[in-house]
This record gives structure tokens, C-alpha cells and sequence, in this order.
């Protein structure tokens, strides 16, 4: 269980997160999304005691994570890649960090082998791989078996195999009841494995609900798309019946308070030929952009005069 | 890659021992940390064998004056040698800053400084190894020129002992001043830089100008203290006081004259006062983890 309450965490002038209120539960995977710069890493540092707030508090399994007696039993914590000291080797590197707890060789050696790091466990984490580091830190997460996770962009720099091997995995351990919080700026990724997303840009919440809630929010979401020979009657015909209509290139309508049947009948009745009907479902990346639109910090060149 | 899920069976395995972190497990952890990098090995390394070389080289050339004493040539190897202690502790110090490892260790350890004062105690112990080999390749490097010249080495006449033993602590002493300067500036370079600086440069130039200052400018003074140590100077008093010339002061055996417009101070005092630098610079770092955040 992971509560962050009203979170503020300024550096100087700038705000990284602004008033962030929001629970991850045991049991369910728990997607924090936002676009790069949003804050999400700067709410992670804080709720595993790196950073004080500003204002506001987290907690983690209820105390406060400075407070907790045994860390890295009650929480996995993966933050970026470079949280390992290049020259050590992936075994050194974790069975420093279990002798901190007094966890023993085997559990470490357990945790290579579930990680796959097996192959490469006597060489220097420098000279990993993007994805090799980022299961080097998934198996430092995994350590103390703990009943809280907190990943990083765990997903960034995998290759399609470990992809898959991390949506599982989170899936896994959710399933065992563990609480698993797990960042992205990457919607579809989280789209596949999360529970529920938190999304937050320039450090507000912009939502929390469920994948479902979230896609159900996309503009496209309940439209139906019809692509016909003769648009133009079409489409008065539909405005007359009280929908919206949006014509689009290509002879197609996009077409609001009306249902595909309804559409159906008022081709016919108008003599237009239908060429292609169907429903418009949104997708969660497309409900992603339109709630970051405003918030994205940083843009590619072309479009920054473009900025809604 | 071979794909395995996590089994309740392991899981429960490890709840068995579910405590948190002891100062006793933080040193296993950053013994581990510090000998799993190659870097302390190659320094250690490198450190006895330039003061085994140097010492060699050294009483090599002073074997022919008349009045050659191995014992003098002793510590001349540490001149040179006492970088590597420098170095050592500057890495240890500053790695995990530099590297990000930090975070790591900091979430682990959320009160943050026992990991400072295990981390400090680990470089004293590996800097204790090294001070004795160090030492010991002292005393082999100077065997040569006193076998040479028929001078049987005593290592236990006399001041001997306690060089040795100052030799020693000198190694220690330095690693950890370059640890604590490490762990407060924590980038590698500046570290590095401002160790060197305070601990080579600034003692020559604070020499240089304790002898300048106390040049008998009045005649009248300079009969009046004859041959005994002259009046103690600005800049012998800060060379004195500084973390280098303290650093310095240990290995000059308790009976030589101190440097001009320097206070007398003893093996003992030097080193004291280069423990209080240490103490005095961890103390700021450990305030500034306490109170700071870690990014």
C-alpha cells in the first residue's frame, strides 16, 4: 500500500509536484504515467525517503518510509539505471545489498536466476545493457521480498522478450497481493498490465481510475465512423436527426449521438452508398495525449508554436 | 533468457528473517562494496610498490654519505606513496555520489549516516592493511642500502617502533581525509584535486613561507633565542594546524626540530590533529545527510 497525500515538492521557484493525492492498493498494478518532467520520479524519490516533501506526506504499508524497520523488506524499490556502481558485478552489487538485512547468498542467487541475470552475474554493471541493467534492477526490487514495489520505467530499454517477462512479472506479483506501483511515459505499455493509472503532468493529477474509465474519457470513445460515397447528404440528413457530425478526409464522418444502427438506417433512407461503418473505440494512448496535451513540458521543435 | 515467476515457497523462505538493517551488517555490506571494486586493489598495489621503489632509490643514494642512517630513509617513500592512501579514500569517498549508487544505498538505509560511519570505519580497516604493507616495503626497500654498508636495521631500537607505527597510522589517516573529502564534495575530481592541494602543495608553500617569515630580520631577536627553535610564525602556525602538515608532522620522529616558526608537535599531536579534520569534515557531511535530501 502506497499513499501519497497532498504532495508538494518545490527546488527553489520550480514545482515538480503540486498537491498529488492518490493511493496504490495491494493487489492491483498501479500505473504512474505522465510525460517526461511530469514528476513521477521526483514522487518516487520522495516516497522512498531520497527527498523530503515540501508539503504533504506519503507512506508506505502505513508509516512513513524513513520509518520503516526493515526497508527493503516492505519495499522493492527500482529507481533509474544508474543506482549501481559501474565497476561492481551484478552478484557484488546484490549481495551488498542483502547484507544490509542480513538476507543470505542463496536468496540472492534465487533472485539472479528469476531475473535471468544468471549468464552475466560475475560481470561489472557497467558494461550492461540498457535492459540487462534494468533487470539488474528488478532483481534488486525483488530482494527482500517485499509486499510493496516501486519500479521506475522498469519497462524502458527492454527488448520485446523482456517486455513481456515484465508484464508478468508485475501481473505475478500483483496477484500474490502485492502492491505494485510502476511508472511509464509509455501508455501502451501500461495499457497492457496496469490495474489502474494514475496520470499526472507538470506535477498535478489529471487522473485515477481504472484503464476502462480512462479509455471511456478519449474523444473518439462512442463514435461511429462511416465512410460513404456521397458524404455531404449523409451527414445533413444525420445533423436533421440530432447527432454531431464531424466530416473527415476521404468521404468519412465521424459522427456523435447516433448509433451504428441509426447511421445504418439514415444512409438507406437517404440513398447514400455505405462503404464502411463502424464503432469508434478510443484508445487509452489517445485519452493519454488529450488529458497531457497541456501539460507536456517539453515538445518537439516543430510543433512548440503549435502548443495548446 | 529464462523466464521464472516468483514462488510462494522462496518467498516464505526469506520472511523468515525479516529484520532490518544492524551497524554490524552495514560493514559486512560496504566491505563487500568497497573490495568489489578493482580500483582500492590497483591503488593499494601501486602505493606499496612506488614505496618500496622510492625508499630503495632513496637510501640508495644517500648510502654513500658518511653518515648514512638507514633509519632516515625510512618514511622517504611515503612522499610520494601517500598519494595512493589520497586516492583511495577520494574514490571510495565521492564513487557513490558520482555514480548514482547512492540512491540505492540511501533507500536501503533511510537514516543514511550509519552507512557514513560503516563506510568510514571499512576505508580505516583496508587502509590499515595497506599502511602495514606500505611499511613493511619501506623497511625492504632500505634493507639493500644498509646491508651495503654493514648498518645492521633495528627495527626495534630506539624511535624505530614508533615511525613504524606512525608510518603506518600516516596511511590511515590520509585514506581518511580523502574519504571525508570525497563524501562532502562528492564529485571525483574536485575531491581529488582539493586533496592534493591540501595535502602536497599547501604544506611546500606554507614551508616556504614559514621560513621566509621567520628569517631573523632583527638581529637582536635571533641572539636572544640562539639555537633553539625560533619564534613561531602566521604560517607555521596554519602549517602546523593544517590537515597536510599534520599529516606531515606524523612520520617525523618526535626528536627532530620542528619546521621554522612551527610549533614542536609530536607524532602524536600531528595526528590528532589530522583526526580532527577527518572528524570535523564527516561531522558536516553526516548534518548535511541528515538534513539534506539525495539527488
Amino acid at each position: 500500500m502506497i499513499e501519497v497525500e497532498a504532495l508538494t515538492k518545490r527546488y527553489g521557484s520550480t514545482t515538480a509536484v503540486d498537491g498529488l493525492t492518490f493511493t496504490a492498493r495491494p493487489g492491483t498494478v498501479t500505473g504512474f504515467l505522465g510525460p517526461n518532467g511530469a514528476g513521477k520520479s521526483t514522487t518516487m524519490r520522495v516516497v522512498v525517503g531520497l527527498e523530503r516533501p515540501t508539503s504533504g506526506s506519503t507512506k508506505v504499508a502505513g508509516q512513513r518510509y524513513a520509518d520503516l524497520p526493515a526497508p527493503l523488506h516492505a519495499v522493492g524499490v527500482m529507481l533509474d539505471a544508474r543506482s549501481v556502481h559501474p565497476g561492481r558485478t551484478a552478484y557484488k552489487h546484490l549481495l551488498a545489498m542483502a547484507q544490509t538485512h542480513g538476507i543470505g547468498k542463496a536468496r540472492v542467487r534465487e533472485v539472479i536466476a528469476q531475473t535471468g541475470l544468471e549468464s552475466v552475474a560475475t560481470r561489472r554493471a557497467g558494461t550492461f545493457s540498457l535492459g540487462m541493467g534494468q533487470r539488474l534492477g528488478i532483481a534488486g526490487a525483488l530482494l527482500g521480498d517485499p509486499a510493496t514495489l516501486i519500479l521506475d520505467e522498469p519497462v524502458n530499454g527492454l527488448d520485446p522478450d523482456g517486455v513481456l517477462w515484465i508484464r508478468r512479472l508485475v501481473r505475478d506479483l500483483a496477484a500474490e497481493g502485492r502492491t505494485v506501483l510502476l511508472s511509464s511515459h509509455l501508455m501502451h505499455e501500461l495499457a497492457l498490465c496496469a490495474d489502474r493509472v494514475v496520470i499526472i503532468g507538470r506535477g498535478r493529477l489529471l487522473a485515477d481510475a481504472t484503464v476502462h474509465e480512462i479509455v471511456a474519457r478519449s474523444e473518439r470513445a462512442g463514435a461511429v465512423r462511416v465512410r460513404t460515397t456521397d458524404p455531404e447528404p449523409l451527414a445533413r440528413e444525420l445533423i436533421a436527426t440530432g447527432a454531431q457530425v464531424a466530416p473527415q478526409e476521404g468521404g468519412v464522418l465521424q459522427v456523435r449521438g447516433a448509433s451504428v444502427d441509426d447511421v445504418g438506417t439514415v444512409a438507406r433512407r437517404c440513398g447514400v452508398t455505405v462503404l464502411e461503418l463502424s464503432a469508434e473505440s478510443g484508445t487509452l494512448e489517445e485519452a493519454y495525449l488529450q488529458l497531457t496535451g497541456d501539460a507536456v513540458e517539453y515538445r518537439a521543435a516543430g510543433t512548440q508554436g503549435g502548443a495548446r | 533468457m529464462s523466464v521464472t515467476s516468483t514462488t510462494p515457497g522462496t518467498a516464505r523462505a526469506a520472511a523468515a528473517t525479516r529484520s532490518g538493517p544492524t551497524f554490524v551488517r552495514l560493514l559486512a555490506a560496504e566491505w563487500t562494496k568497497l573490495t568489489s571494486l578493482r580500483s582500492p586493489w590497483w591503488v593499494a598495489g601501486v602505493t606499496v610498490a612506488v614505496a618500496a621503489a622510492i625508499t630503495y632509490l632513496s637510501a640508495q643514494a644517500s648510502s654513500g654519505d658518511p653518515g648514512f642512517q638507514p633509519f632516515d630513509s625510512l618514511s622517504s617513500g611515503l612522499v610520494l606513496a601517500q598519494v595512493g592512501p589520497l586516492v583511495l579514500g577520494v574514490l571510495a569517498g565521492a564513487g557513490e555520489y558520482r555514480t548514482g549508487a547512492f540512491r540505492t544505498t540511501f533507500t536501503l538505509v533511510p537514516r543514511r549516516w550509519p552507512v557514513l560511519a560503516a563506510q568510514t570505519l571499512v576505508v580505516a580497516a583496508f587502509a590499515l592493511g595497506l599502511g602495514v604493507l606500505a611499511t613493511v616495503a619501506c623497511v625492504l626497500g632500505v634493507l639493500p642500502a644498509a646491508a651495503s654498508r654493514d648498518i645492521p636495521l633495528d627495527l626495534t631500537a630506539g624511535e624505530t617502533p614508533a615511525v613504524l607505527l606512525a608510518m603506518t597510522l600516516f596511511v590511515v589517516g590520509l585514506a581518511l581525509l580523502g574519504f571525508a573529502l570525497g563524501v562532502i564534495l562528492r564529485r571525483t575530481v574536485p575531491a581529488m584535486v582539493t586533496a592534493l592541494v591540501v595535502v602536497l602543495l599547501l604544506p611546500v608553500m606554507l614551508t616556504l613561507a614559514g621560513e621566509m617569515a621567520s628569517e631573523p630580520a632583527d638581529p637582536a631577536s635571533f641572539s636572544s633565542t640562539g639555537e633553539g627553535p625560533g619564534p613561531i610564525t602566521v604560517p607555521g602556525m596554519l602549517l602546523t594546524f593544517s590537515p597536510g602538515g599534520a599529516a606531515q608532522e606524523m612520520t617525523v620522529p618526535a626528536s627532530y626540530q620542528p619546521v621554522a616558526g612551527s610549533p614542536d608537535m609530536s607524532p602524536l599531536g600531528g595526528g590528532l590533529v589530522l583526526g580532527g579534520w577527518v572528524l570535523v569534515l564527516l561531522a558536516a557531511t553526516g548534518v548535511r545527510l541528515r538534513t539534506r535530501d539525495v539527488r
